[in-house]
């Protein structure tokens, strides 16, 4: 349904290195929902408007539905209003001098749909968001919530092939974000279209996304569904960016039927899955997969330590635990079973989720 | 790999398309004139076309032996309008956005009332109080305090910087009012929770917060203190006291001679356009100073105020002064010399002779009618005009950043430095120059031309100002949802300006209507205005008629300033 190739923007055309964009490729299936994710200034915005056509880049091909959209080598440039998409933006971009219905109407007297026709997609499209009965409201009367649910009314009354979403969320406050992210998957499944979101919140990422492509300085770094990419990253910028995580440099001691030996500070471990060639390596540890286990237990990847810090927040708890050699190991724990300062403890760390990423642990910090 | 590569050097061609077709407009609105004013100091007979090349227009001018009194009028003028302007605006804006003076809210509303009195009005009712033959303060005084000789002297420079500094406070006001109501409170909180006395809070946070705005409007200030004529026309020259603006005036109008000295002009007005111009860089300077100090955050917080207790009724007192002093005694005056037949002073024996003879005459005469129908004509007309281009002018540099827009800017900014006297000679000669392909001198449309470029930098100014915070995503959503760039422009950045837009086009209107400098130096035979009628009647020796046009005239602003202000506030409530 998209397909972005070789992409690339320049901010400042007489410096070599100033790229916003950098060799961005990817493609996205029909019905899919896909997320560029990554921090302030990787680019990710700026490839979702080169997509819109509101930014030239200056080199690749954007190709929409099998129509090509821009394409450097070709000199195919199509303007913004003959692009098959519709955008969400972050400001909402309610439109202060028209009601709701008026916002939403917009679409579709911009395309040429008139009359009959029109009414009926705009009454629906408010009745898809729960707006219906606010279709006479001049738009400056709303909250930020009902802003929000016009401005995606507005994106899908136009029936484009792809919904282009601009950080939707990042302006609503916590609760109000969880409860528009549910709304917006089901509206998304609901309406079957192709969906290209952009957001620096890794939960927002991980919970919409089929796929994943994280950024950093204007290249995609990682591009994968939420679970391989939190569970078996490939980097450690990935690996930290979408969530908490604990590295320790690394080197393969030895490898056996799948298992990996490697050798950490914290000592040797048995490591399940690929590991990467070549390059520094780290060891990726989360807090919610290491397991406290009884002080006799037997077996591999056992540590032992003791708990120097202890941070209750409610429904979990974190635990800085100082091991035998010095390095400290967070983990998380749930408030069922609470451990004190002070307490000596054995930990597990599961073969299957130590995942050997590539990196020094300082990268992405 | 033609295609693609030809594509491109159109589409660069289209991007700078805006800013060619709109600088070469303001080129030959803003240069040229200026050239031509140039070009003519360097001409013995002092037109821009004529044969031959001298410096003793320069030597004339420079070398006479009255130029040094005429530097030393001209700074000490400015200088003490601009600081008293300073001092009273300050005042005023500090009393009325960070006390809790009563009523706070009226004198903010009431502030445009001095704005409808232009400078000439104001110049004249001042003068009607204080000549020193006929004053009505001057009679009394004497007849009061049984003094020998008359007080006070309208025709003096202590009551031209005084009636100029009234004129331009509330302009002052205006600059800092803003600055005084959007500084966020928590910064003086901070300091104050850091341990800072009322001495440091002021010392090392309020006034280094203020100083870019305070400068930025002394610097305005003294460019329009530089630039008026009015006030000096209408003060100063009686008594033989020329400032740079009314020389320029006199050297073009009535110098010995009767021949106007045009070249002369071009040598006065080269040292003044310099001066100006690095006014006019400063002041763009500070105003990015004190943009860059703002600090509205969109949320509505109170300013802390202060509680003024027994210094209320002082205060109350100055407030009521100044209002006393700007529009009710100069606007009073007119008023009641307008009801008289001749320049009677104010008294209950006098209110017998009170008649609408100067009224019904003012609203019979062909003249006064052809004079009116030529202000609303001029006015409106140069409304439009630069409503229309400052905003294309505007969305060309602020939207479309296209290339070149920096000299787009620094063209359309220029005009504030150019004095009314001075573009109106520059215009003399473009259009005596022009004559035979665009036959505009002595005819409305001349002026339609200087009013346009006169009032554009305030035009670029404002809706450029109103562009910056217009979010690129309402027009962006426009565009994703498949509109075009003409459906986008009518349906969305318009009507989303238009309120803008709309002040704007008043704004030049009133203005328009209250010029006169420009007007007189243009005045032809079938473009008189109403302003440069009410100053022939005021040099003709018929000042009840004239006072009768200042009344008029005056109603006519209040409108059109009152419907300004409400189009103002509908624009600051747009997010």
């Amino acid at each position: 349904m998209l397909r972005v190739e070789q992409l690339e923007k320049r901010y400042d055309r007489k410096r070599a290195d100033a790229f916003a964009v950098r060799d961005v490729s990817f493609a996205v299936a029909e019905g899919e929902f896909f997320t560029l994710l990554g921090p302030s200034g990787c680019g990710k915005t700026t490839t979702l408007r080169s997509v819109a056509g509101l930014e030239m880049p200056d080199a690749g091909e954007i190709a929409i539905g099998g129509t090509t959209v821009f394409s450097s080598a070709r000199g195919i440039v199509v303007p913004v209003a003959r692009r098959d998409i519709a955008m969400v933006f972050q400001s909402y971009a309610i439109w202060p001098h028209m009601t709701v219905a008026e916002n939403v109407r917009f679409p579709l007297e911009a395309t040429g749909v008139k009359g009959e026709e029109a009414t009926r997609r705009v009454a629906r499209a408010l009745e898809m968001v729960g707006l219906a009965a606010f279709r006479d409201r001049p738009a400056p009367l709303l909250s930020g919530g009902q802003q929000q649910r016009v401005a995606l009314a507005r994106a899908v009354v136009k029936q484009a092939k792809i919904l282009l979403l601009d950080e939707p969320l990042s302006n609503l406050d916590a609760r109000l974000r969880e409860q528009m992210r549910v709304e917006l998957r089901d509206l998304q499944r609901r309406v079957g279209t192709t969906a290209i979101y952009v957001t620096h919140d890794q939960e927002e990422a991980m919970a919409l996304s089929d796929r994943v492509a994280v950024m950093r300085n204007g290249v995609v770094v990682e591009l994968a569904a939420p679970r391989d990419l939190y569970l078996r990253p490939r980097t450690v910028f990935a690996a930290r960016f979408v969530g908490q995580a604990d590295l320790f440099a690394c080197a393969v001691l030895e490898r056996q039927e799948g298992v990996t030996w490697l050798e950490t500070p914290l000592g040797p471990l048995a490591s399940l899955g690929q590991v990467p060639q070549a390059g520094p390596l780290s060891l990726l540890i989360r807090p919610e997969h290491v397991e406290f286990v009884a002080a006799d237990a037997q077996g591999a990847n056992l540590l032992d330590g003791q708990i120097r810090r202890v941070i209750f927040s409610g429904r979990l708890v974190e635990y800085a635990v100082e091991l035998a050699g010095g390095a400290v190991l967070r983990v998380q724990g749930t408030s069922g079973t609470l451990r004190g300062e002070g307490e000596g403890v054995r930990l597990h760390l599961p073969p299957e989720r130590c995942v050997v990423v590539q990196g020094s642990p300082e990268d992405g910090e | 790999m033609q295609g693609p590569q030809a594509s491109a050097r159109q589409a660069a061609l289209l991007r700078a398309a805006p800013s060619l077709l709109l600088g070469a407009l303001l080129v030959y609105l803003v240069a040229v004139p200026l050239f031509f004013l140039g070009l003519s100091s360097l001409r013995p007979t002092g037109f821009p076309f004529d044969p031959g090349w001298t410096f003793d227009n320069f030597r004339a001018v420079y070398g006479a032996p009255g130029f040094a009194r005429l530097i030393g009028d001209t700074l000490v003028f400015a200088g003490g309008a601009i600081g008293m302007a300073l001092v009273l605006g300050t005042l005023l804006a500090w009393l009325v956005e960070r006390t809790d003076l009563p009523g706070a809210g009226l004198v903010r509303a009431l502030v445009i009332l001095p704005m409808a009195t232009p400078p000439l009005l104001m110049a004249i009712g001042w003068a009607m109080l204080l000549s020193p033959r006929s004053g009505a303060l001057n009679v009394w005084a004497q007849a009061w305090f049984g003094l020998g000789a008359p007080p006070f002297n309208a025709y003096s420079m202590g009551a031209m910087i005084f009636v100029q500094g009234l004129a331009l406070t509330s302009t002052a006001f205006l600059f800092l009012a803003p600055a005084f109501r959007n500084m966020d409170p928590s910064l003086e909180e901070a300091a104050l929770a850091s341990g800072a006395s009322t001495a440091m809070l002021f010392r090392r946070v309020l006034i280094p917060l203020l100083r870019p705005a305070v400068l930025a409007a002394g610097i305005f200030l003294l460019i329009v203190g530089f630039v008026v004529f009015e006030i000096p026309g209408t003060l100063g020259m009686p008594a033989r006291i020329f400032v740079l603006s009314s020389q320029l005036f006199y050297l073009a109008n009535e110098a010995p001679g009767s021949m106007p000295l045009y070249g002369q002009v071009g040598a006065l007005a080269s040292l003044f356009l310099l001066l100006l111009l690095g006014l006019g860089v400063l002041y763009r300077h500070f105003t990015r100073e004190a943009a860059r100090f703002r600090t509205v955050t969109g949320k509505g917080f109170r300013p802390r105020r202060m509680t003024l207790g027994a210094w209320r009724w002082p205060a109350l007192g100055l407030v009521g002064g100044y209002f006393l002093f700007a529009v009710i005694m100069p606007v009073g005056m007119l008023l009641w010399m307008s009801l008289m037949p001749y320049q009677a002073r104010p008294s209950w024996a006098n209110l017998a002779l009170v008649t609408l003879e100067n009224h019904r005459d003012f609203l019979d005469s062909p003249r006064v009618l052809e004079a009116m129908g030529n202000t609303l004509l001029v006015a409106a007309l140069s409304a439009c005009a630069v409503a229309v281009l400052a905003t294309l002018i505007s969305w060309t540099t602020v939207r479309l950043k296209a290339p070149g827009s920096a000299v787009l800017d620094a063209l359309a900014f220029l005009p504030i430095a150019i004095p009314g006297v001075m573009m109106g000679v520059a215009l003399i000669y473009v259009y005596l120059t022009l004559d035979p392909i665009i036959a505009i001198y002595g005819t409305v449309w001349i002026l339609v031309v200087a009013y346009t470029t006169d009032y554009l930098s305030f035009g670029t100014r404002a809706a450029g100002g109103v562009m910056v915070q217009l979010h690129p995503e309402l027009e962006e959503a426009g565009r994703t949802s498949g509109g075009s760039g003409l459906l986008v422009l009518r349906r969305i950045t318009l009507p989303l300006l238009a309120p803008a837009i709309a002040a704007i086009w008043i704004w030049v209107l009133a203005h328009a209507m209250r010029e006169l400098s420009t007007a007189l130096m243009l005045q032809g035979r079938d473009n008189q205005v109403v302003t440069t009628l009410l100053w022939d009647y005021w040099q003709g020796g018929e000042p009840t008629r004239a006072a009768a046009v200042g009344v008029w005239l005056v109603v006519a602003l209040l409108l059109a300033l009152i419907v300004w202000q409400v189009l103002s506030r509908r624009r600051e409530r747009l997010p």
